[in-house]
């Protein structure tokens, strides 16, 4: 444990003045009230370090890129200063048996209260057997870390969700955290990957007032999730007119209109984006061109294909089996018939519709 | 290539036709109540207020809308502190529109601050402390 905070911020050369309009832009975007930006600007300056452990499991480690890819060198990454990271596979200097010592060290140590970030589903199938660290199975692991721990922090669609190991046939019999966890406070944080300021945004709001902040009913913070993409699309004005997009290059889709029919999943996904944006406020997927892939929904992987409208059914299994149904001859040759298309098209560079899209996949 | 080589435009919202009413939705107008209140408490109590616009629905026209009401003051400070801010009095003294910005540059978020000095234009003891301390080290040094 150190001192204050903000003495660990001043040696490193930022101000107070730094910290306070990073708290009151933090509050902002958390639609806390002016005043909370102030309260948890004195409440984090006063923090102690507490100790967090961070376990990755069936996971491509893209949720901690995301963070710590938080465009250094802003504020996000000075709320590492924050915590005490305790274990991070990916971070952490120690391997093998030290770091699986440091870890059972800061559990023992920091036991009811240190925080829990997880990242990654966790397979059950086969008693555990399909991802092990240090020879023991995910799901052995996760139990005894959450035994200890005040909060656990669900990082990412996998953790949160199951996420695409979870995608069908779910061959590892992926859960999420909170499939295994009953009886702890937890907080999802859902996103392929996340957005850094949320999970900076959360863990300054435990910080500041010793709790989670308020959840929605898939577990998520609403002050990051209360929206959808949608809600706060810059291209929503285009959907009210109805002026959409027909492909990715026509003259639509060139003045920016609404890419609803090319399968953005903005109306029913509940994520910062829009607000947030990426990459220190450059740009974000729909602004680049391309419709929102749902992401921060439970199954987004498994919702009917990222080309497909929303008002289009959006069953794809169904569709398989009742096409097998019919005859697989007939679903041959139609699949022959697109790649025919798709490639006529490619030749004579004509535009490749949403349709071509759709059935060549 | 720069960002605004891509063709896409942002075009007014459904209201627009280009002229200067496009994208008003009126509710700037009510601000200017809530200000003039604010400031009366100043007066009467010395509380501040802060407005933090970006939780309001307020458009990119509306803010211009309202920015141009309120007017320009005699002081504007500029904060160098993790990007550049902007705290300007408007024409109306107590009132302030505050404007953080990144170390990008990107506008991160912006607030009206009533008082008579926006908070974070005065220093903290703490700090006044410590500069006190290096002024001493500095005088001691020269000795």
């Amino acid at each position: 444990m150190q001192g204050p905070l903000i003495d660990t911020l001043a040696r490193q050369g930022i101000s107070r003045r730094t910290f306070l309009k990073y708290c009151a832009t933090l509050a902002s975007m958390m639609a806390l009230p002016p005043a909370a930006g102030r309260a948890m600007a004195e409440a984090m300056a006063a923090a102690r370090r507490p100790s967090v452990i961070w376990l990755p499991f069936q996971e491509c480690t893209g949720c901690t890129e995301s963070i710590t890819r938080s465009h250094a060198p802003s504020l996000e990454g000075m709320i590492f200063d924050l915590i005490s990271l305790d274990y991070q596979e990916t971070l952490m200097a120690a391997a093998g048996h030290q770091a699986e010592e440091a870890r059972l060290n800061a559990m023992k140590e920091n036991k009811g209260k240190y925080l829990l970030i997880v990242d990654g589903s966790i397979p059950l199938g086969i008693d555990g057997a399909y991802s092990c660290i240090g020879g023991r199975s995910n799901v052995d692991i996760l139990k005894e870390a959450a035994e200890g721990c005040a909060a656990i922090v669900a990082m990412g669609s996998c953790a949160s969700y199951g996420g695409i190991p979870k995608a069908n046939p779910n061959p590892t019999g992926a859960v999420s955290v909170s499939d295994i966890i009953k009886d702890k406070p937890i907080v999802n944080i859902p996103g392929c990957p996340p957005i850094p300021a949320v999970m900076t945004g959360v863990l300054a709001h435990y910080l500041s007032f010793g709790t989670l902040p308020e959840l929605d009913d898939k577990g998520r913070p609403k002050a990051f999730y209360g929206e959808t993409i949608h809600d706060r699309c810059y291209r929503r004005p285009f959907y009210d007119q109805g002026k959409f997009a027909k492909t990715f290059d026509d003259a639509g889709a060139r003045q920016g209109w609404c890419l609803f029919e090319l399968g953005c999943k903005g109306p029913v996904t509940h994520n910062a984006c829009a607000t947030t944006k990426w990459n220190g406020g450059t740009s974000w997927p729909v602004e680049s061109g391309h419709g929102c892939l749902g992401c921060s929904e439970p199954d987004f992987w498994d919702a009917g294909g990222f080309y497909k409208a929303l008002s289009m059914p959006a069953d794809p299994l169904k569709f398989v089996a009742a096409a097998s149904v019919a005859g697989a001859a007939a679903g041959v040759a139609v699949s022959v018939a697109n790649r025919g298309k798709k490639s006529a098209a490619k030749s004579a560079h004509e535009p490749t519709t949403l349709t071509d899209l759709e059935k060549s996949s | 290539m720069s960002l605004d080589a891509i063709p896409i435009r942002i075009v007014d919202l459904p209201s627009g036709g280009g002229d200067r009413s496009a994208g008003l939705t009126g509710n700037a107008r009510p601000l200017l109540h809530e200000l003039s209140a604010s400031v009366q408490r100043l007066l009467d109590t010395g509380d501040t207020t802060t407005i933090d616009l970006s939780a309001l629905p307020l458009t990119p026209a509306d803010l211009d809308w309202l920015r141009d009401k309120l007017g320009e003051g005699e002081i504007a400070m500029t904060l160098q502190a993790g990007g550049e801010s902007t705290l300007s009095e408007t024409a109306c003294p107590g009132i302030w529109w505050v404007t953080h910005r990144n170390a990008q540059g990107v506008e991160t978020s912006q607030f009206i601050e009533v008082a008579f000095v926006p908070e974070l234009a005065r220093a903290h003891p703490e700090d006044v402390a410590i500069g006190r301390e290096s002024l001493e080290h500095l005088i001691s040094d020269l000795e």
